[in-house]
């Protein structure tokens, strides 16, 4: 291992000698995410923890049955209907907070900065979901569900509450979540060069310029703010894989699930890696470096997104009665997950590429599919698994690799 | 999380071993030719229905004495009520496990054996009169976890929890909760005998929709879900690290918890076996079928080992205390051990079993929210 380290300058010498514009100064990860200036951390994400913690509050909202929707719709916007404050939290800091999950949905420089038609559109999808949360759902919450009838179904042992289509919203918004807040904000905003590079940043960075009163230049700064919509919530800022999973019920939480399956097994450690390696390489000015590990992590943080929607969609078909019984909960709450994710793939990133895996209208056709009729009542094996096929095709792993 | 993951971790490896050990087994052995129509008659005839009768007729008797009881609360009508809903949670032990035909169309798991029983939810539902017990969201507040709560949560002096049951409408609810069990089991026996038993025999193929197939993979999923996790890998905190001990089987009571384990446990091993019901005798079962095959794992007949493993469960369990609340809070490491016994039965029968009788697992692993 040591040998290859002191081979890593030489490498990169190598690799960059050719292009006489580019820095060449080597780059050296340290153990950890850990980075210091004059003693003192240089790592600062407070807002995406906030927003992670705002997240988690909106979500375990949406499964209370009492609840309203003004106080859904507050959680998710922060604002009263009129727009002035509001303070739906049970947590302090996240009523003091004038940050909110909405105002970062779709909300990346790289896709929505013009193009804040569609940036709308998001908005009111997640909307309507938590308004139909509450409308359809929560308005049937006492009765059975059945085929185009909102209310309650059995999945195993508990209670879940589906609209008529069979969808459980509050999966549906969780799931869409880690797409349209996190995924995109890592990929597609804090880890592009439009935001990485914009204004006098390299300049600044080359020059060790730090921001206002603070201890870190923008450019570090924009690295982080990446890397907290992922370990927002974790215990070690410096080694978040030791909690991994347990941290959020977001990219965190599906990060780990994919790593647990022995194809993806590794996918946690390389992210972590491209994360340490490339906030290193903005220390050392080493913008090529820097630029592997962006596309490093937009193409692993987006094959995560895709797996899990393959996993809920073979999940789903598996668990669709096979024998004309009723018990279509597990499969239901399955298919719930799967459609968030789904929707979520329309923030995946091609790395060295402007392009999305897929564009909005692609993902608003497999919703389409997957919705109309009578929705997951009546969705086909051939349905789930043609769809299943579509995602898989653009990524490095097939769908009985995800599947399971 | 962890530990779910170190035992696929073994799943795993001893599936890997078993490939290797079935490759040899395939060379000797001929089609599979075993009398599974014989067996499924067997089953529906010496054990499921039988079973299923000694169940009924243990909720009229406890809605008798229901009746009974409402009629004159008297303490003795009360022991009485007490003792019959005794008999019948534990004729329920042996039956759970058949959730195919009519008991799983209607879920009678759910609306049966749900526990922690909600006891807020009750109370309000007694103070409301305004409920749908057909509702997923009631499986908690009925039931024999509910009878739990009603017969001997109310308070620990006999004669005061006899008077309080009475109270509030309390005693319609305990009247219609156990008008419910009977109507929900009656369903199911009539079922069998209306039709489904011919049914049930008829479909004796061999695919992810006959009887053998679907029954092995209730037994399986029961065990696993119910025996082992319900009443004691849940409460002994397997699941969640740390021990959660009001989550065990009727633990208002307390002292029967052990008691419905092990009948729980002996109902499982007599279905493998093959022991009927109403005798001692033994007919066609999966014991039956795995000597057939002439399964063995490294040298030794699976079959044999199922069976041994059972008893060393159950002799783990016989070292529990009574009362399993008591157990997990006093010395959960017993609770612990207990549980690994009644694992190393599953990985005998999830991956050498099923993989012997080529029965294909129907049910995943939820993960978890």
């Amino acid at each position: 291992m040591k040998k290859l380290l002191f081979l890593l300058p030489v490498l990169c010498i190598i690799l960059f000698s050719c292009d006489k514009d580019e820095n060449q100064n080597p780059v050296l990860a340290p153990d950890t995410y850990s980075f210091e200036r004059n003693g003192l951390t240089t790592i600062s994400f407070s807002g995406q923890t906030t927003r992670i913690g705002m997240g988690t509050e909106l979500i375990l909202a949406m499964k209370n049955v009492n609840n309203s929707k003004d106080l859904l719709l507050e959680m998710f916007r922060n604002q009263k209907e009129d727009g002035t404050d509001a303070n739906p939290f049970t947590e302090e800091d996240l009523n003091a907070s004038l940050k909110s999950i909405k105002s970062k949905v779709a909300a990346s420089a790289d896709l929505f900065t013009t193009n804040t038609v569609e940036s709308a559109l998001i908005k009111t999808d997640i909307e309507t979901w938590i308004m139909a949360q509450v409308d359809e759902v929560f308005s049937s919450a006492n009765q059975l569900a059945g085929i185009g009838v909102a209310g309650q179904i059995a999945d195993g042992t508990i209670a879940r509450y589906v609209s008529a289509k069979g969808i459980e919203y509050d999966q549906l918004v969780n799931k869409a979540l880690v797409g349209a807040l996190m995924l995109d904000q890592m990929v597609n905003n804090y880890l592009s060069l439009a935001i990485l590079d914009a204004n006098e940043q390299i300049v600044d960075n080359d020059n060790s310029v730090l921001e206002e009163g603070k201890n870190y230049t923008t450019m570090e700064h924009k690295w982080d703010e990446a890397y907290g919509y992922l370990f927002g919530k974790s215990a070690s800022v410096a080694e978040p894989l030791l909690t991994l999973g347990n941290d959020d019920v977001f990219f965190n939480k599906y990060l780990a699930r994919v790593e647990s399956d022995g194809d993806f097994s590794g996918i946690a450690q390389q992210i972590y890696d491209a994360f340490k390696l490339g906030r290193a390489a903005i220390v050392a000015k080493n913008y090529n470096v820097r630029n592997e590990q962006v596309a490093i992590l937009q193409e692993k943080l987006s094959e995560v997104v895709a797996a899990r929607a393959v996993y809920y969609l073979q999940q789903g078909k598996n668990n669709i009665p096979i024998d004309g019984g009723l018990n279509y909960g597990t499969a239901f709450h399955d298919l719930s997950e799967g459609l968030g994710f789904v929707y979520s793939l329309m923030f995946t990133r091609r790395p060295n590429s402007p392009n999305t895996y897929f564009t909005k209208a692609e993902v608003d056709g497999f919703i389409a599919t997957l919705v109309e009729g009578n929705g997951f009542w009546d969705v086909t094996p051939e349905t789930l698994d043609s769809i299943s096929e579509m995602i898989a095709a653009k990524f490095d792993f097939t769908v009985a690799q995800a599947a399971e | 999380m962890t530990m779910i993951n170190y035992f696929r971790f073994l799943l795993f490896c001893s599936f890997g071993v078993l490939l290797s050990a079935c490759n040899d087994n395939s060379n000797n052995s001929s089609i599979d030719t075993f009398d599974r129509e014989l067996m499924l008659t067997h089953w529906a005839d010496n054990i499921i229905i039988p079973r299923y009768e000694t169940y009924v007729s243990s909720l009229e008797d406890l809605e008798s004495k229901t009746e009974e009881f409402i009629t004159n609360a008297s303490v003795d009508n009360f022991d009485v009520l007490r003792s019959s809903w005794l008999s019948s949670y534990t004729a329920w032990q042996a039956v759970s496990m058949f959730e195919i035909g009519k008991a799983e169309e209607n879920g009678l798991r759910n609306y049966t054996n749900i526990y922690p029983t909600d006891t807020n939810k009750i109370n309000q539902n007694i103070a409301e009169h305004d409920y749908n017990l057909t509702l997923p969201s009631n499986f908690d507040a009925q039931g024999f976890p509910a009878l739990d709560y009603l017969l001997y949560g109310l308070s620990e002096d006999k004669s005061e929890a006899a008077y309080l049951l009475t109270q509030s409408d309390r005693n319609l609810y305990l009247s219609l909760l156990v008008t419910r069990l009977k109507l929900l089991a009656e369903a199911v026996v009539d079922d069998w005998k209306s039709g489904y038993r011919e049914e049930f025999i008829a479909n004796k193929g061999s695919s992810a929709t006959a009887s053998v197939d679907k029954i092995v993979n209730d037994f399986l999923y029961y065990y696993e879900r119910f025996l082992r996790a319900g009443k004691v890998g849940i409460p002994a905190g397997v699941f969640s690290g740390s021990s959660l001990s009001h989550t065990v089987e009727a633990p208002f009571c307390g002292v029967y918890s052990k008691d419905f384990l092990l009948a729980s446990l002996t109902a499982v091993q007599d279905f493998f076996n093959g022991k009927s019901h109403l005798s001692n005798g033994t007919g066609e079962s999966l014991n039956a079928y795995l000597d057939y095959l002439n399964t063995k794992i490294e040298g030794a007949d699976l079959a044999v080992l199922i069976n041994s493993q059972f008893d060393s469960a159950r002799n783990k369990i016989n070292s529990l205390n009574q009362n399993l609340k008591k157990q997990v809070e006093t010395d959960n490491v017993k609770m612990l051990e207990a549980y690994d016994e009644l694992q190393k039965v599953v990985i005998l029968f999830k991956v050498d079993m099923m993989q012997a009788l080529n029965i294909k697992v129907d049910f995943i692993d939820a993960d978890g929210d």
